[in-house]
């Protein structure tokens, strides 16, 4: 399949699953129980008069039956207006804007720092004796497993409160980005490291690797040639999953260690009741998924043409 | 039967302070009071956890940016007059102020406002107001400005709460003179000054208020010491020394009228670990909503404890009377008999919050308490609940009657209470059900807890309400308030209706004999306490612990929440 073709597939798909998407949200929220108006009005236990929330209501179009609030809905969605949001009273894409950038750079680094980390390990793993071996499974499945905010937790404990030497909370600097960084990291490590260990192993091992190693190349070299295009190949397409786990990471990890974001916003928009904001980050989510994976795809087909016969 | 007005004198000028001081800083006034005053500050004084007592007095010194961290929801609008919740107030009072305040005995006084008068009839209140006071837009402080802000408030498209009940009785404004305002009322109001002392009716710039809402909501402009530059949101709140505040009331403490602080930078840190690790290493300059096992343990690592109990109702459970089982006596005081609450209290929260047996906050002076009523007794609690009619028990040893098993409904807001408060709920479910009552406690976020209230899906609830004054108690018990909001929000969750204390909550709110009004508030404590339709159990907890670096915390406004004036950083 050409790649006109190909990337043409992947758009009309990512907007068909972008409209199932924003349709099952719309539903979704009209399930939950309360009146958005009291949201709009100040939020849960609010004791704005009748006259107020009627008010709030004929400006948010609550008051229209529910087929013209989905038409509605749908009709601003193209032209890419998520509308303003309950609580904040701003548009969402601008309240998104402002901390969107946070938020991508903040996955982005801890994909990067997964990504070293496992590679790191798995290179180790292949040169580790059986108990070597069996003490880094062991160490994966646990780091794969612990939960962000329970990581996150006892990282502030040793390095802040006890050692000193990294501040707690997001103080603008590098600094304060380690322990962010690390504890979304670190699970992420522990699942790729498991994945990209056999593929290595399995082709240090191989016969072209031993045809090599006759030859007279190094083994550093042949890591570096052979072994780490067998190892990328199953993490990447990994990666579009890999990165909505580091998303939605990112809600407990902001919240831990009080950095502005995205999942700081959702948070406190579910919270809230913030009907506009959820719909808007869960969208955007979904979008940034959908490019994610097709990103991955893309990168698979240059490393592996051989691949491409779907 | 009306009295001639009460009027505030000019006497009080430099005499009184609207304060709470803690033990290091009451230390910096010695030199400055007379002893006599030195006391009444001091009576207001309820810090448990600083120990520094021999630590030397410090010379305040100006600079210094000192950093907030609050685990509170950061507020979407920092103008407490729209929605009107604590974290706002905690906020605002750094750049907000209001017309009246409390002083150290609980006692209203004026600020904003230079005295104050009320007509014999009660329905026209007039305040006169300080000369020489400017917002921090340039805007002089004038009978306009009083004006604006009651209509602001009173305007629906504010989406005030808070603040719009509190001045719900006030019907116009008129300017008489530049510095006179004329309140009409359409009932007496007693609690008026109590009302007009909180952040949430903050008088604000009416220049600023005729911006649109999120700008208003940005960059709200008031006559506090400092004032907002900027709010990066998520991040933090801005805030920059007025440099042309003035003191509404004299000081003879303080040479400059100017903070000594630069600026706060106000963060928001939800997580209560990671805010006191922050604290500890010395990230964060001052932390809120400091929970019980840090508070106790900071007393060790030389950090300083401010205990400010908020106004208004004390934290307690309260007993629905409109259904059963509750609605027989007998059961709701089988019930508070059955648990025991001073306990709990004392472990679970490391003897940082004291027991309480009132329906009011220890800072409210009319406050009426009766430990008899709350004493347990599981002998006593099986003899009310046999007498009642529920003497056997199923399979599992819950009581039952008619088939039926005396089971209790408990919505938990995980938001409102802390983990110590979770668990002396699940303490008191225990002991509970050694008597046969089976307590089911339901965890909730907050939309979904006041979901289930409005639903009466509920028997026993923990719903703490901070007001000024005990006229919270109106609020809280009146029949009036059992009737839903739109939203179907109500207040008296206990559900009392006795007309005999509706009469007495609305003489207690019309008349004129100070008197008279403490006397009709205690007749109306005594009946909601003798009537089990409420176990108190502390005070509204509001605790700040600060670094050793921190001077001078302890200054508060009439809701409890500090105001940075006064505080200064060691350079």
């Amino acid at each position: 399949m050409g790649t006109i073709a190909w990337a043409g597939r992947k758009i009309g798909g990512a907007l068909v699953v972008l409209w199932l998407v924003a349709t099952a949200i719309f539903i979704a929220i009209r399930m939950i129980p309360g009146d958005p108006a009291e949201a709009i009005m100040g939020g849960p236990g609010s004791q704005a008069s009748a006259e107020a929330l009627a008010a709030a209501r004929a400006e948010y179009a609550l008051d229209q039956p529910v087929l013209a609030q989905y038409l509605l809905y749908q009709g601003k969605l193209i032209s890419l207006d998520f509308g303003t949001s309950y609580s904040l009273k701003q548009p969402v894409t601008q309240v998104m804007g402002e901390v969107l950038p946070n938020t991508l750079w903040l996955s982005l680094m801890a994909l990067a720092a997964a990504w070293l980390m496992a590679l790191c390990f798995a290179a180790a793993a292949t040169r580790s004796n059986r108990f070597g071996s069996a003490l880094g499974n062991l160490l994966e499945i646990i780091a794969a497993a612990v939960p962000h905010f329970w990581l996150g937790a006892v990282l502030i404990m040793l390095f802040s409160s006890a050692l000193g030497w990294l501040p707690a909370v997001d103080n603008g600097t590098a600094q304060g980005l380690v322990l962010p960084i690390l504890t979304l990291a670190l699970p992420l490590a522990g699942f790729l490291t498991q994945l990209m260990r056999d593929s290595l192993s399995e082709a240090m091992g191989s016969q072209f690797a031993l045809a090599a190693r006759a030859r007279g190349e190094s083994r550093l070299k042949l890591f570096w040639r052979h072994g780490l295009r067998h190892a990328a190949l199953p993490v990447l397409g990994l990666t579009g999953w890999a990165f909505s786990s580091l998303l939605s990471g990112a809600v407990v990890v902001e919240a831990i260690f009080a950095r502005p974001g995205l999942g700081r916003s959702l948070l406190s928009a579910v919270l809230a009741r913030d009907i506009p904001m959820v719909t808007g980050i869960a969208l955007f989510s979904a979008l940034v998924y959908i490019m994610v994976m097709a990103l991955a795809e893309g990168l698979e087909r240059i490393i592996n043409p051989a691949g491409d016969q779907r | 039967m009306a009295k001639v007005g009460v009027v505030i004198p000019l006497a009080l000028r430099g005499k009184l302070l609207p304060m709470q001081r803690n033990s290091r800083s009451s230390r910096l006034l010695a030199g400055a009071f007379a002893l006599p005053l030195i006391g009444a500050l001091l009576a207001g004084c309820s810090s448990t956890g600083s120990s520094d007592s021999t630590a030397q007095s410090k010379e305040p010194v100006t600079g210094g940016t000192m950093v907030y961290a609050s685990g509170d929801a950061e507020p979407s609008c920092l103008d407490p007059h729209v929605g009107g919740n604590y974290p706002q107030a905690l906020v605002a009072s750094q750049y907000l102020e209001s017309l009246f305040t409390k002083d150290a005995n609980g006692e209203i006084i004026p600020w904003l406002a230079e005295s104050t008068k009320v007509s014999k009839d009660g329905l026209t209140r007039t305040i006169k107001l300080r000369d020489g006071i400017t917002f921090t837009d340039g805007t002089k402080l004038t009978a306009e400005a009083i004006k604006a802000n009651i209509k602001h408030l009173k305007d629906p498209n504010t989406a005030s709460s808070t603040g719009y009940l509190a001045v719900g009785k006030v019907v116009s404004v008129d300017a008489k003179d530049d510095l006179t305002a004329v309140l009409k009322l359409s009932a007496p109001d007693n609690a008026l000054l109590e009302s007009l002392s909180m952040p949430w009716t903050a008088i604000e710039s009416p220049k600023a208020l005729e911006r649109d809402q999120a700008t208003n909501c940005a960059s709200p402009v008031g006559t506090g010491p400092f004032k907002v530059a900027s709010w990066e949101h998520q991040k933090a709140v801005n805030l920059v020394r007025n440099e042309d505040y003035v003191l509404p009331v004299d000081n003879a403490e303080r040479a400059s009228s100017t903070a000594y602080l630069d600026g706060i930078t106000w963060r928001f840190i939800p997580e209560a670990a990671t805010r006191y690790a922050a604290l500890q290493s010395g990230e964060v300059d001052v932390i809120d909503n400091a929970q019980p096992d840090t508070i106790s343990s900071a007393a060790d690592s030389g950090l300083g404890h401010l205990d400010a109990p908020r106004p208004g109702s004390s934290n307690r459970i309260e007993l629905n009377s409109s259904k059963a089982p509750f609605n027989d006596v007998k059961v709701r005081e089988a019930f508070i008999r059955a648990v025991d609450a001073n306990t709990g209290v004392t472990s679970l929260f490391f003897g940082t919050a004291k027991r309480s047996n009132s329906l009011l906050s220890s800072v409210e002076p009319l406050a009426y308490s009766d430990e008899s009523l709350f004493t347990t007794d599981t002998a006593k609690a099986n003899q009310l609940l046999d007498e009642a009619g529920w003497s056997e028990r199923d399979a599992q040893g819950y009581r039952v009657k008619d088939g039926k098993r005396l089971s209790l409904r408990f919505p938990v807001s995980t938001n409102q209470s802390v983990p110590a408060e979770q668990s002396l709920f699940e303490q008191f479910q225990a002991q509970a059900k050694a008597v046969g009552f089976e307590v089911k406690i339901d965890l909730l976020d907050l939309s979904s807890w006041y979901g289930a209230l409005a639903k009466h899906e509920y028997n026993l609830v923990s719903a703490p309400y901070t007001k000024v004054g005990p006229s919270v108690l109106r609020v809280l018990y009146h029949s009036d308030s059992t009737v839903p909001a739109p939203s179907g929000y109500f207040a008296n969750n206990a559900q009392v209706k006795n007309e005999k204390l509706d009469k007495l909550l609305n003489e207690a709110e019309e008349t004129n004999d100070e008197a008279q009004r403490a006397s009709l508030y205690e007749q109306a404590q005594k009946i909601v306490l003798e009537g089990y339709y409420v176990l108190p159990l502390y005070d509204q907890q509001n605790h700040f612990l600060y670094g050793k670096n921190v001077h001078s915390v302890g200054t508060t406004t009439a809701v409890s929440s500090p105001i940075y004036f006064d505080t200064f950083l060691d350079q």
